[in-house]
């Protein structure tokens, strides 16, 4: 009954955005459903979503594996970018080519910033959580000292604002290139030498090192490739807003961790899967998005999310995978 | 794995079952957008919005806001709202460079976009201001000038020469003293940061500097705190005149005592209220004209001017003065 493909997890993903959409159409109708809807929903979960991607890198690779400067450095590529783009183009003149600059600015800074997470915790064998929380507040620091606090207006770049918000065939372009990372990463992750070598240096450091995998190496990749995704998230937030800011989602932290623990990556190390993330990001974006339609205070989300948390890290110890492959009703897998 | 999920996902439907969603009829719908839930200032600002829904028929009006301070949630829940397809939003910003796309896009859809403290967005139909920011700084200049019997060495504070707003009250309290030959401005726009320990830190070194000074322009809201306590320590509350901006019940010890003597701010209550009138006269095509009264405290002579984008300012002279003796009045 089960394939390679799916598993326990995907289908309860699965399921929980199923029973979220069933329980919009009795609690607030069709229009929650709709295209324009589903569009906005697809557009706000883009830049957590590459997060959350970035955490479950570092938490699948163990050492008690965590990377809580994403969004700090995702502003930071921003602002950097903001401000060194104009030497090479300017939006006036040549707003296409001043936008690939500034991405191909953010993704350069992106990879600095990983980078120095990966040497402080590869190299330098930092413990994550205290590594990262030590970059995010270097990197807010920067951006602070760059901006003097303020929000830096990009204004109206239409190629810019076109990719944040502009649907290609009913997609939304950032939440197309949402997918797009994520389809890249999940066939590194499953097919090559370093996606085998991560899952197994996270089941145990020790072993894999003794076998002969670089491990100070994957750490150092692993942060890296965290950064690059937290850049990328950088890009999509400063086109979503044509602005650049140092605390813009401050409260995207708790949120990354809890759509990785969602999607079943261990917090110990060595398993998770990008499609789970994925889902699992989208599960929580219905959920978000269904609460505001609902009219409910934002204060009950902050405590249902904290509430989901602590029941899926409960859930993560409680191991009844032999049980569940005869009861769960095979699902097709959604993409 | 999958029993325990399955429960929990059973038992949070049911919860958002059971919770349900009051159905709203045929009114039309203005909802307002705050930069944060749970503050005193916000939920005065409630009170407003509140107010206004009971008081006018075919008009459903509530509040909505992020538990946090971000402008990101801020963010969501407005495109949540543009996809509700509710007729109306009124925001009070967060950032407001951050909404300008978002609030493009909902022009577009035909949702009508207001805003208040956001006179240098670009994407809006209406912003509202409570008054105009050199005008409310003459208003302090005036109290200061009286007080002190129209001579004497004076000082003001600014949050950061970076506030627009800080800077012009300031500006506007100068340009106002200038007209009294007796007045001299002396140190003027202290940078307290928002700080109200910096504030007493600077408000002690001029009274060292000067010591024969007698008034203080406050500028950020926990300025005239700062200045306050120096003032205290220095026993001169009955010497000097401290008048700034101020938040009544944290400025209230120091209205008792009289060092700080009057504060100023404008009412959320009215903001709210305010915003949602001028929302309901844009959804309904009615114009809004300068000189125009909205019949509330404060707006009964509102200035209307053109924005930045293709949007108006509006602008009251809602400022409410509070002393000693009033301050218990207002409870944020």
């Amino acid at each position: 009954m089960s394939s390679k493909f799916y598993d326990g997890q995907l289908g309860f993903l699965a399921l929980v955005n199923a029973m979220v959409i069933v329980a919009s159409l009795f609690l607030v109708g069709p229009k929650f459903v709709g295209l324009y809807s589903m569009q906005s929903m697809a557009t706000q979960v883009s830049e957590l979503g590459l997060l959350a991607l970035g955490v479950m890198l570092a938490m699948a690779a163990g050492r008690g594996g965590i990377d809580l400067s994403g969004i700090a450095l995702a502003n930071l590529s921003g602002v950097i970018a903001f401000n060194l783009a104009p030497q090479f183009a300017t939006a006036a003149d040549a707003p296409m080519l001043y936008c690939w600059v500034f991405a191909a600015i953010s993704i350069i800074v992106g990879i600095l910033g990983g980078a120095i997470n990966g040497t402080l915790v590869g190299y330098a064998g930092l413990t994550p959580i205290i590594a990262t929380l030590g970059t995010q507040m270097l990197f807010t620091g920067i951006a602070v000292g760059l901006t003097g606090g303020s929000a830096l207006r990009l204004g109206y770049i239409p190629p810019l604002d076109d990719f944040a918000n502009l649907p290609v065939m009913g997609v939304p372009i950032s939440f197309a290139l949402f997918l797009g990372v994520a389809f890249a990463l999940a066939i590194v992750l499953r097919y090559t030498k370093y996606g085998m070598r991560l899952f197994l240096l996270g089941s145990n450091d020790v072993a894999a090192r003794y076998a002969g995998i670089p491990v100070r190496r994957m750490y150092f990749i692993t942060y890296t490739i965290a950064g690059m995704l937290a850049s990328v998230a950088g890009i999509i937030i400063a086109a979503r807003t044509s602005s650049v800011k140092w605390d813009y989602g401050t409260s995207y932290v708790m949120v990354a961790i809890l759509i990785a623990v969602m999607a079943g990556v261990r917090p110990e190390g060595g398993y998770g899967r990008v499609i789970c993330v994925v889902i699992s990001a989208c599960a929580l974006q219905l959920m978000s998005s269904l609460f505001n339609f609902m009219h409910l205070s934002n204060f009950f989300r902050d405590c249902a999310w904290g509430l989901l948390l602590l029941l899926f890290l409960a859930a993560s110890k409680v191991d009844l995978s032999m049980y569940l492959r005869f009861r769960t009703p095979v699902r097709p897998g959604r993409a | 794995m999958g029993h325990s999920k399955l429960l929990l996902a059973g038992v949070s439907a049911l919860a958002m079952v059971c919770i349900g969603l009051p159905a709203a009829a045929a009114d039309k719908e203005i909802v307002t957008v705050v930069k944060v839930t749970g503050e005193n200032w916000f939920t005065r600002m409630a009170e407003g919005v509140d107010k206004y829904g009971a008081d006018t028929d075919g008009i459903t009006a509530r509040q909505v806001g992020p538990a946090k301070a971000d402008a990101a949630q801020q963010t969501a829940i407005i495109q949540d709202l543009i996809a509700q397809d509710v007729d109306a939003i009124t925001i009070v910003p967060m950032d407001p460079s951050a909404l300008e796309g978002v609030l493009r896009r909902a022009m577009k859809r035909g949702i009508v976009i207001t805003t208040h403290e956001a006179d240098n967005l670009q994407n809006t139909q209406v912003d509202m201001e409570a008054f105009d920011n050199h005008e409310f700084g003459a208003h302090f200049a005036e109290q200061i000038v009286e007080c002190m019997g129209e001579e004497g060495q004076w000082t003001s504070f600014v949050g950061s020469l970076g506030s627009l707003t800080h800077v012009q009250w300031a500006d506007g309290g100068e340009e106002y003293a200038a007209k009294f030959p007796g007045m001299e401005l002396v140190s003027p726009k202290n940078e307290s940061f928002n700080d109200a320990n910096r504030a007493y830190e600077i408000a002690k070194e001029i009274l060292r500097t000067y010591p024969d000074i007698k008034g203080f322009q406050g500028g950020s809201a926990i300025d005239v705190i700062g200045i306050g306590r120096a003032v205290e320590e220095a026993g001169l509350e009955d010497r000097t005149c401290v008048i700034g901006l101020g938040l009544p019940k944290d400025t209230g010890p120091y209205l008792e005592t009289g060092a700080v003597d009057s504060i100023a701010f404008w009412d959320p209550l009215d903001a709210g209220y305010v915003m949602n009138i001028l929302t309901k006269m844009t959804v309904t095509g009615e114009e809004i004209k300068d000189g125009m009264d909205l019949g509330v405290q404060g707006y009964n002579n509102v200035k209307v001017s053109a924005g930045p984008g293709e949007g108006i300012i509006v602008r009251g002279q809602a400022w409410v003065d509070v002393d000693a003796a009033n301050y218990k009045e207002y409870p944020f």
